[in-house]
């Protein structure tokens, strides 16, 4: 049996070990469980603050991944025109400073982290590259779900969710995986430039489907939504 | 990663797993050198060998360590390249405050800007583990240190950080 010492520092050093001689600690120790709230809590901020943003190679591919090396003086000019563009993204991104309560509002938050994965591509994500995302999560998605471009196990609300977007007729939407988040009904949203649905999932939380405002009505976006509920295939 | 027969799927499946993987390699390399252009050409030099080398990359679902220890080294060779000296970590900090700031959340931005003064040996396995979604044990082969080496410097490391940001670390252990 470990002590609250024990178990602060193990915790301390993977905020989401599963072990469960921690967890019957936690369980049994309130000051311990309220600790690991609130460093959750902490975690959830550092996630956010590491994901800096970063550029998007996705549009041009190896092309631009792997452009020539920058020379002192072009660097600067890029560096004039990141500064531009942060500027004239600034406005767009205050909403960010205001506190956010609701799932959705988390949902949309979190798409300012990962603005690269809203390409427009008929290039897949890696199968191994998905396998890996959805790891641990008792689900695998079956075809019907259509093609999925990018994949990520993301941290959202304290967990691991998976961060997927979906190739559709109506351009790229994005599903993450919420089995931690209950929602009692279908619950529509159109917030800060995103159109999605929040759907029910019996035993397994719920989804989340999004897509940028111009890309489709919310019926649209709900048919998409539930297409892919559809398409999860829950293994446990 | 090996190639088919004609090539192009093998090709079009590493560019794929490029791109998904840049954006993470980029922050990774940002938070290793506290330098976004420098994390830039880390991350451009580590896509043009992996580039070359993807024959020895057999397992896709491996690819994640394959490229983490490319970009670790490439940071290495940039140290002797460019001769870099120890700086100061308000110099860093005011030099990267556009992108610390970028989300307009101040209190994101202290964060960051924590992250900046941690120690190398702390900083490196926290962004492995919460960023780059890394095992204990992937940290340990990684940086070659025992997993509970890696265990303690996790520990410290948010400790430290969290001392940083103004939190109750009253109830931490010691």
């Amino acid at each position: 049996m470990i002590d609250c010492s024990q178990y602060r520092r193990a915790i301390l050093a993977n905020p989401h070990d599963t072990d469960v001689e921690l967890a019957a600690h936690r369980d049994s120790c309130g000051e311990c469980a309220a600790y690991t709230e609130r460093l959750l809590r902490f975690e959830g901020k550092l996630e956010r603050a590491l994901r800096v943003q970063a550029p998007d190679a996705a549009k041009g591919g190896m092309v631009t991944a792997l452009r020539p090396r920058h020379t002192p003086v072009a660097r600067k000019w890029l560096a004039l025109a990141a500064s531009v563009l942060l500027g004239g993204g600034i406005a767009g991104a205050l909403w960010l400073a205001a506190p956010h309560t609701s799932l959705a509002a988390d949902v949309v938050a979190h798409m300012a982290g990962e603005p690269q994965a809203w390409t427009r591509t008929d290039v897949p994500v890696p199968a191994p590259e998905l396998d890996f995302v959805l790891r641990n999560t008792h689900m695998r998605l079956l075809p019907d779900a259509g093609l999925v471009s990018y994949a990520q196990s993301c941290l959202f609300r304290g967990h691991r969710v998976p961060h997927l977007v979906v190739q559709t007729d109506m351009g790229p939407v994005t599903v993450m995986v919420l089995v931690h988040e209950s929602v009692s009904k279908p619950t529509a949203f159109d917030e800060h430039g995103y159109r999605g649905t929040l759907l029910p999932v019996a035993g397994h939380g719920s989804i989340a489907v999004l897509a940028k405002d111009q890309s489709g009505n919310l019926a649209a976006v709900e048919s998409v939504a539930s297409r892919v509920r559809a398409a999860i295939d829950w293994t446990g | 990663m090996n190639d088919d027969s004609g090539g192009n799927t093998g090709r079009a499946r590493f560019q794929a797993l490029c791109q998904s993987l840049r954006p993470d390699l980029v922050r990774f390399a940002f938070w290793l050198s506290r330098d976004r252009a420098l994390a830039e050409d880390v991350v451009q030099e580590t896509l043009l060998r992996a580039w070359k080398a993807r024959d020895s990359l057999k397992d896709e679902t491996a690819a994640k360590p394959w490229f983490l220890t490319i970009v670790r080294r490439e940071y290495a060779r940039s140290f002797e390249r460019k001769r870099l000296v120890t700086v100061d970590v308000d110099e860093l900090i005011a030099k990267e405050e556009p992108m610390l700031a970028a989300s307009q959340d101040q209190e994101l931005a202290e964060l960051r800007a924590a992250l900046f003064k941690l120690p190398e040996e702390y900083r490196e396995p926290l962004v492995m583990q919460v960023l780059m979604g890394c095992s204990t044990a992937e940290i340990a082969a990684e940086l070659n240190l025992s997993p509970a080496a890696v265990l303690t410097r996790l520990f410290r490391g948010r400790k430290q950080l969290r001392a940083l940001c103004g939190e109750d670390t009253s109830q931490d252990p010691e």
